[in-house]
């Protein structure tokens, strides 16, 4: 076992999810989903489309009501009317306020958290925004508008930063240069979910995983376990999946 | 970078969230393009307001008995913001329902919804904008009066203020609406949809059931239009003023309940029921409170200096019980011309519809129908006239207080003016939608960045 896996190991507990179900009219989105996240680690929620990642951020983040949604905060119950205190959650695909300027949204997320010019010039250098800082959200590339909202997650202080599909519209090299900005974030004490349908990024970035498909979790673990309960000592991310679901 | 320095945050300062908010108001095309449609509309009222009242004035300029006659209010101020009154009805709704669904329809709302806000303090930053929306849509309305005062017309600062009070109180009436309108809609066309159905609604209100009795009466009195209606009168009353406060309130607790998006339709619903009920009790209180002030100048709505000073030594409880039917034109004109007066000059003023089923078509039957019977202490004394110059006297008669005169100082002079103002369009025409299309190209200017950020850039690329 790797340094990093032990470390991890010996983590406290952060978030307990126990039982989480969603149901929508005829349809049952999310079935008794309990997982567990530890400090400082980056989890990844794999599986495949309308698997019910999205809900289950969304549920989490308290920004959809659950049908029922347990969930403990370092041993401590944390109800809905609490989840902003200390969890923040990054939609897919959004671009907010596109007719403003891209410095004016990120002063205004920086202004409610009183972070100082310095942190927010240290943010828009991480994700390299600047080049962009007078141009509308409205007419940014995608890339760029996901480069926005990462910097937005930055600059929230939440403990637990929730984040859905954040390697979506970058090519290689800028998905491993977004991956090293959330392994600095995670490694100066941030503890990420992200949400991701490509198993090569989530393998190269995350440290636990759980397999989520029909609303339902399949399997959660580090890598290393997942091998072993499938019998694939050598699998890939996406083999391991296979076999699990 | 630095470090994120996580930790539980509960309260955030108010200023980001208003100035965005701010930003987020100016940024739209629906204020701007709805400030340039006012711009015309209220100057053409205007020119003609002001050509009807020059003509007037013309014949009373050297006749004081028909300038008595000539109030600024009634001949220019309230006919030119009349065009203001149809544009927040038309209008406004679409410039505040923008101030919310923009962020639902592009997601930000769930952005929104997770800072150290309350869902109330997202609801008043809302509604703040919605005011100031308000303030730049009366840019048009306050030209009005300095070319009026430029014109020599007379401008009489209370019965001006308050007219423009009436026209705040409606503007944030409809944003309010509209605001809750946008919360519970998917999309702006929905919200909008909705805010109409309110507006319009009222209008058709007023059309159709004015004047009737009863249940309908009380049915036409939650139009929206006659919130403005005793402030075009010169009518400054305070339950009108708590009524819309509550209303607004009302509305604006609704946004709030309605505004998270993880909260179940049934904990909304339930939420919603305690707020209709708060609004309603205090809408019901607002109704008990009978203070009103007459702000005119000419105080129309007021007897004669003399009278009123007179009526105030009526102490005792009035009773006055009405044998005319509700939609009786008769009961139209004692109303206005002496029972609102009444009831704003004496403390203990019971006004009683006799039978409360008369109609017109049943009148001929009953002898006692047209009368009006005053009760004063244990004197009672009969009318049917509705004038105050026959009522009065029979009211200081039960009361045994001698008839006051009536002294010259007391009279209106009225305020005629003969003045062309067909040159005001060049301003609503030209001017102003100059001014307002500068005005919106400055807020969609880059913004100035600080070099701090940049500087650091250079910095991080540097290593």
């Amino acid at each position: 076992m790797s340094l990093p896996s032990l470390m991890e190991e010996h983590a406290p507990i952060l978030l307990q999810v126990t039982t989480l179900t969603k149901r929508y009219v005829g349809q049952v989105a999310l079935a008794d989903i309990a997982f567990t996240v530890r400090a400082g680690e980056i989890l990844g929620l794999i599986g495949p489309n309308g698997a019910g990642k999205t809900t289950l951020l969304e549920a989490l983040a308290g920004v959809l009501p659950a049908d029922s949604a347990d969930l403990l905060w370092r041993g401590a119950p944390l109800p809905p009317a609490r989840r902003r205190d200390v969890i923040f959650y990054l939609p897919d695909g959004l671009r907010p306020y596109h007719e403003q300027p891209v410095a004016r949204v990120l002063a205004f997320f920086a202004g409610v958290y009183r972070r100082s010019p310095a942190h927010l010039a240290g943010v828009v250098a991480a994700v390299g925004l600047a080049p962009v800082l007078a141009k509308r959200v409205q007419a940014l590339s995608k890339g760029y508008s996901r480069r926005l909202m990462l910097a937005v997650g930055l600059l929230t202080p939440q403990p637990l930063l929730l984040m859905d599909e954040p390697f979506d519209g970058f090519d290689l090299r800028q998905t491993r240069e977004i991956m090293g900005v959330l392994r600095r974030c995670a490694a100066a004490g941030r503890t990420l979910i992200l949400a991701i349908h490509q198993l090569l990024d989530a393998e190269r970035v995350c440290d636990h995983f759980v397999l989520l498909a029909d609303g339902r979790v399949r399997r959660a673990g580090t890598l290393d376990e997942l091998r072993t309960r499938t019998q694939l000592p050598a699998g890939s991310l996406e083999e391991v999946f296979l076999a699990l679901t | 970078m630095h470090s994120p320095e996580t930790s539980v945050v509960r309260h955030a300062p108010l200023r980001p969230l208003l100035v965005k908010e701010l930003w987020d108001v100016l940024s739209g095309r629906a204020l701007w393009t709805m400030l340039l449609l006012l711009c015309p509309l209220i100057g053409y009222s205007f020119v003609q307001a002001v050509s009807l009242y020059s003509e007037a004035s013309a014949a009373a300029l050297h006749a004081p008995m028909l300038a008595r006659g000539l109030s600024p209010l009634d001949g220019v101020l309230v006919p030119s913001l009349g065009a203001w009154y149809v544009g927040t009805t038309l209008l406004f709704p679409f410039v505040a329902i923008r101030v919310l669904s923009q962020e639902k329809e592009s997601g930000a709302l769930r952005l929104l919804v997770q800072l150290p806000y309350r869902s109330t303090t997202l609801v008043a930053a809302k509604l703040t904008a919605v005011l100031a929306a308000w303030g730049l849509a009366s840019l048009p309305a306050v030209s009005v009066l300095a070319i009026w005062g430029l014109l020599g017309g007379h401008v009489s600062p209370p019965e001006t203020l308050n007219l423009l009070v009436g026209h705040l109180c409606y503007g944030l009436l409809v944003g309010a609406i509209a605001l809750f309108a946008a919360t519970v809609s998917d999309s702006a066309a929905t919200a909008a949809i909705l805010t109409l159905a309110f507006t319009i609604g009222s209008w058709v209100l007023d059309f159709t059931l004015a004047g009737r009795p009863g249940v309908l009466a009380w049915m036409a009195g939650l139009s929206l239009t006659q919130t403005l209606r005793p402030f075009e009168q010169g009518l400054l009353e305070v339950r009108l003023v708590v009524g819309i406060a509550a209303a607004i309130g009302g509305f604006a607790a609704l946004a709030a309940v309605w505004l998270p998006p993880g909260m179940t339709i049934r904990a909304k619903l339930a939420r919603s029921l305690g707020c209709v009920l708060v609004t309603g009790v205090l809408l019901a209180l607002a109704t008990q409170v009978s203070l009103a002030r007459d702000v005119t100048e000419d105080q129309r709505n007021s007897f004669p200096a003399a009278d009123q000073r007179a009526l105030v030594q009526l102490t005792e409880p009035l009773v006055v019980t009405v044998h005319l039917a509700p939609e009786d034109p008769r009961y139209a004109d004692l109303q206005r011309e002496v029972l609102a007066k009444l009831a704003r000059v004496l403390p203990h003023v019971t006004i009683r519809l006799a039978g409360g089923r008369h109609t017109l078509a049943s009148s001929g039957e009953d002898e006692a129908y047209g009368e009006v019977e005053y009760a004063y202490g244990t004197r009672i004394a009969t009318s049917r006239s509705t004038s105050p110059g026959e009522v009065l006297p029979l009211l200081y008669g039960l009361a045994q207080v001698p008839v006051p005169t009536a002294t010259a100082a007391d009279e209106y002079p009225g305020y005629p003016c003969v003045a062309d103002a067909q040159a005001a369009l060049l301003w609503f025409c030209g001017g102003l939608p100059l001014c307002i299309g500068l005005t919106w190209w400055w807020t969609r200017r880059p913004p100035r960045l600080d070099r701090s950020i940049l500087m650091q850039e250079v910095t991080h690329a540097d290593r």
